[in-house]
């Protein structure tokens, strides 16, 4: 195994575990601010439960970069290509838009997902305009995640 | 579209008032304008409020109904009035609670008055005798258990005798017995080690005392049980209490229509569709001898509500404008050309024939058993017709629960590239085409040169640079582009005044390309979730192949397979009914549509709990 492939392994896994902890972090924000509300008001736990889920992609979108790289890098076969130094830092760096902004955003997420819950605590029929402040913060998970997908689908030469 | 509103006039006899409310309500096309005097926060109808609260209360004595048990259909007369055997369940299960509750009150009371006396239990002298003779003293009260023993000590040596008695949460009773004459050392020491006198609490034996409390907390719990009983059986009427539930809030808001009165006449404004006046008449004339109705258009300064008018499929699409805002009366109506493009885009967000057709057999399934009303319902249809959108793009894609298999067009995952130059186009044809209704309402209103600065012209730059990017069309598209470029250059500071400020105001519109960059480049999200989406349902064939093999292996593999699946499904749906939501909102919605309207509820019957079997006359919402 060569060092360029230990590189790519730390990017592959940054990438899945640095936007897992934020979505877990933001998916805990919401759920505990839903489960208070949801102690009142029980027919609110659908609605909720959408505003609960969102931050939660950041996760997917890390877990979906890590498993491109171990495609690419042919991991998954079974007969990993040995990469150069300079390949392992190339897929390093091509994580490392997923797995910072992916961290970093889900914890807004989660921080808007609470405020639009607490509004949809108060005005029920205005859930839909919460889902779609809270999605308008995943924007930029998305910008980052799309750079990290060309990076490594087409960026990179291996 | 949107549907013109009238402004009605009725004026009745007050005798008829009732028979006119009921017919309004079960027409349902008379949206009620509350007088500006109208006495504010008018009481919530009792009734109703005492039904619901009765619901509450047998739920958990009620059995368990299957998820998918069909409504209760009843037609629409029999929603109009309470009905008395419903007023008479209310009555009982209210009775019954009450009963229940204070049995169960007077249990714990007795309760407490037990646990207090049960330390006493042993003492064989009836409480009135405690007051001892001349020259003996008898003192009862309660120690610190710990101290039971010193406090017997200190009274034998003083010439005292004890009985501890048992112990409660006050500690334990004891009686103390002394000889008057000498008591006072004793009474001391007894003080000093914390003795507090009390009576025993009761009278006579209290030995008597428990068993008679006993007894009558026995009789308690058969009262509380017999309640609770009552409770079990009337919550098997549920569905007539409901069916009142819903009769009493119709009544209710009959109660609650804003009427203003005078000696014999009441009067009432309202909205009505201008197509369904004559319904309107007729309903009236059939309820009263004497009346006068009429209809006016709304006058300046009025804001009537919004309904919109739309086939079967653009009208289900109406709940996604609606969350955003409801159109105002006199904007277009944004549906028709938002619900086409909400439904391909779903459709290319999911892009897998196989999630395509669960979805379709899943939620036709669904609604099939449950039958969803109301938005919820518009919600369900949405997601079933972008079902067959995401079936649609999936067999262009070659996507079948993650594997790839024959496409037509190209594989996303492998040529993502091309997935984003295709999602942008769309996204640019999205925005064209909010344009291009805001540029027909410009001209609708007379102001066609508006239409060509603001929207052609840009309509213009964005093609041209689009054209830019193939080599054979890269000469037209430099022309169109700088010619929309020269037109916003000119036009954008048209309203500004001074030469100085048109220039400034030029430059300001062409910086306004950044935000049309931004809004194409926001299309992107297609791609990302057409992706995530495709790259997990593979992960989860690879996992599911990865444990194959053996028998047990295989059923792990399957668990796997199934489970994955319908994970990537869910998630895929949220993902995509948010960012389609998104896209036309934000993308969409800022070229042309401003809404602020406000919804057309007329006077009608809401039933919560059942369904309407005669519903078409009552359908007064759209």
């Amino acid at each position: 195994m060569t060092l360029g492939l230990i590189l790519a392994i730390i990017g592959a896994a940054l990438a899945a575990i640095l936007p897992g902890i934020g979505s877990a972090y933001g998916v805990q924000i919401g759920g505990q601010a839903a489960a208070g509300v949801v102690s009142e008001k029980p027919e609110l736990f659908g609605k909720l439960l959408v505003l609960q889920a969102l931050p939660g992609t950041q996760g997917i979108y890390g877990f979906l970069i890590a498993v491109l790289v171990m495609v690419r890098t042919g991991m998954l076969t079974g007969s990993p290509v040995a990469l150069t130094t300079q390949q392992g830092w190339a897929f390093f760096a091509a994580c490392m838009p997923m797995a910072i902004v992916g961290l970093l955003s889900a914890i807004s997420q989660g921080k808007a997902a609470v405020a639009a819950i607490h509004m949809t605590a108060k005005q029920p029929d205005s859930s839909a305009k919460g889902i779609t402040m809270t999605a308008l913060v995943e924007t930029y998970a998305i910008l980052a995640l799309l750079v990290s997908v060309l990076f490594v689908f087409i960026g990179i030469p291996v | 579209m949107i549907v013109p509103m009238k402004k009605a006039t009725l004026v009745i006899l007050r005798e008829d008032r009732d028979a006119v409310t009921e017919a309004l309500q079960r027409c349902g096309e008379l949206m009620p304008i509350p007088p500006e005097d109208l006495p504010p926060g008018a009481e919530q109808a009792e009734e109703s409020l005492r039904a619901a609260e009765a619901l509450r209360l047998i739920r958990p004595y009620q059995e368990k109904k299957g998820m998918f048990a069909p409504r209760k259909a009843v037609t629409a007369a029999e929603l109009l009035t309470p009905d008395e055997k419903g007023r008479e369940l209310l009555a009982q299960i209210e009775e019954a609670s009450a009963a229940a509750e204070g049995a169960k009150a007077r249990m714990g009371e007795l309760d407490a008055r037990m646990e207090e006396l049960r330390p006493w239990a042993g003492m064989d002298i009836p409480a009135e005798a405690l007051s001892g003779t001349r020259s003996a003293g008898v003192y009862s009260g309660y120690i610190d258990p710990q101290k039971a023993d010193a406090l017997r000590e200190a009274a034998e040596t003083q010439g005292g005798a004890v009985s501890i008695l048992g112990s409660g949460p006050q500690g334990t009773a004891a009686l103390i017995y002394t000889y008057r004459p000498e008591e006072g050392p004793l009474l001391e020491a007894l003080a000093a080690l914390g003795f507090s006198q009390a009576a025993p609490p009761c009278t006579g034996l209290p030995g008597d005392a428990l068993a008679a409390l006993a007894e009558e907390r026995r009789s308690a719990e058969a009262s509380w049980e017999a309640a609770q009983a009552k409770l079990r059986e009337l919550a098997r009427s549920r569905e007539e209490l409901e069916l009142f539930c819903d009769q009493s809030d119709a009544a209710g808001e009959r109660a609650q229509t804003p009427y203003s009165k005078t000696v014999q006449t009441v009067y009432l404004e309202g909205w009505v569709r201008s197509d369904r006046t004559e319904r309107l008449r007729k309903a009236v004339e059939k309820a009263a001898d004497c009346c006068y109705l009429a209809f006016s258009d709304p006058a300046e300064g009025e804001t009537p509500p919004t309904v919109t008018k739309n086939n079967r499929f653009v009208s289900q699409f109406e709940t996604i404008t609606d969350m955003f805002s409801i159109p105002a009366n006199g904007e277009l109506d944004p549906n028709p050309v938002m619900a086409p493009w909400y439904w391909i885009i779903f459709g290319l967000m999911m892009g897998d024939a196989g999630y395509g057709l669960l979805m379709v057999l899943g939620i036709g399934l669904f609604k099939k058993l449950k039958k969803p009303r109301g938005e919820f319902g518009k919600l369900v249809n949405v997601l079933f017709f972008s079902g067959f959108t995401t079936i649609l793009w999936g067999v262009l894609f070659g996507s079948y629960f993650g594997e790839t298999w024959h496409p037509i067009l190209f594989v996303p995952l492998d040529d993502p590239m091309r997935m984003l130059v295709f999602c942008a186009v769309l996204g640019l044809l999205h925005m064209f085409s909010g344009m291009a209704v805001q540029m027909a309402a410009s001209i609708k209103a007379g102001r066609f040169w508006d239409a060509i600065f603001d929207q052609f012209s840009w309509m213009m730059l964005l093609a041209g640079l689009g054209l830019l990017f193939l080599p054979q069309t890269r000469t037209v598209g430099a022309a169109l582009a700088i010619a929309g470029a020269v037109i916003v250059l000119f036009t954008a500071g048209r309203a500004k005044k001074g030469v100085f400020g048109k220039i400034i105001g030029g430059f300001g519109g062409l910086y306004g390309i950044t935000s049309y960059m931004s809004d194409i480049l926001s299309y992107s999200r297609i791609l990302a979730l057409s992706l995530s989406s495709g790259v997990v349902g593979m992960v989860m064939n690879l996992l599911a192949g990865m444990v194959g093999g053996t028998a047990v292996g295989f059923v792990f593999s399957l668990l796997i397979y199934v489970v994955g699946h319908i994970f990537n499904l869910a998630m895929g749906l949220l993902s995509a009914y948010v960012h389609d939501s998104r896209l036309q909102y934000i993308e969409f919605f800022n070229k042309f549509y401003e809404g602020g309207g406000y919804a057309f509820r007329p006077l009608q019957i809401n039933p919560r709990f059942v369904d309407i079997t005669d519903s078409r006359e009552n359908q007064g919402g759209n």
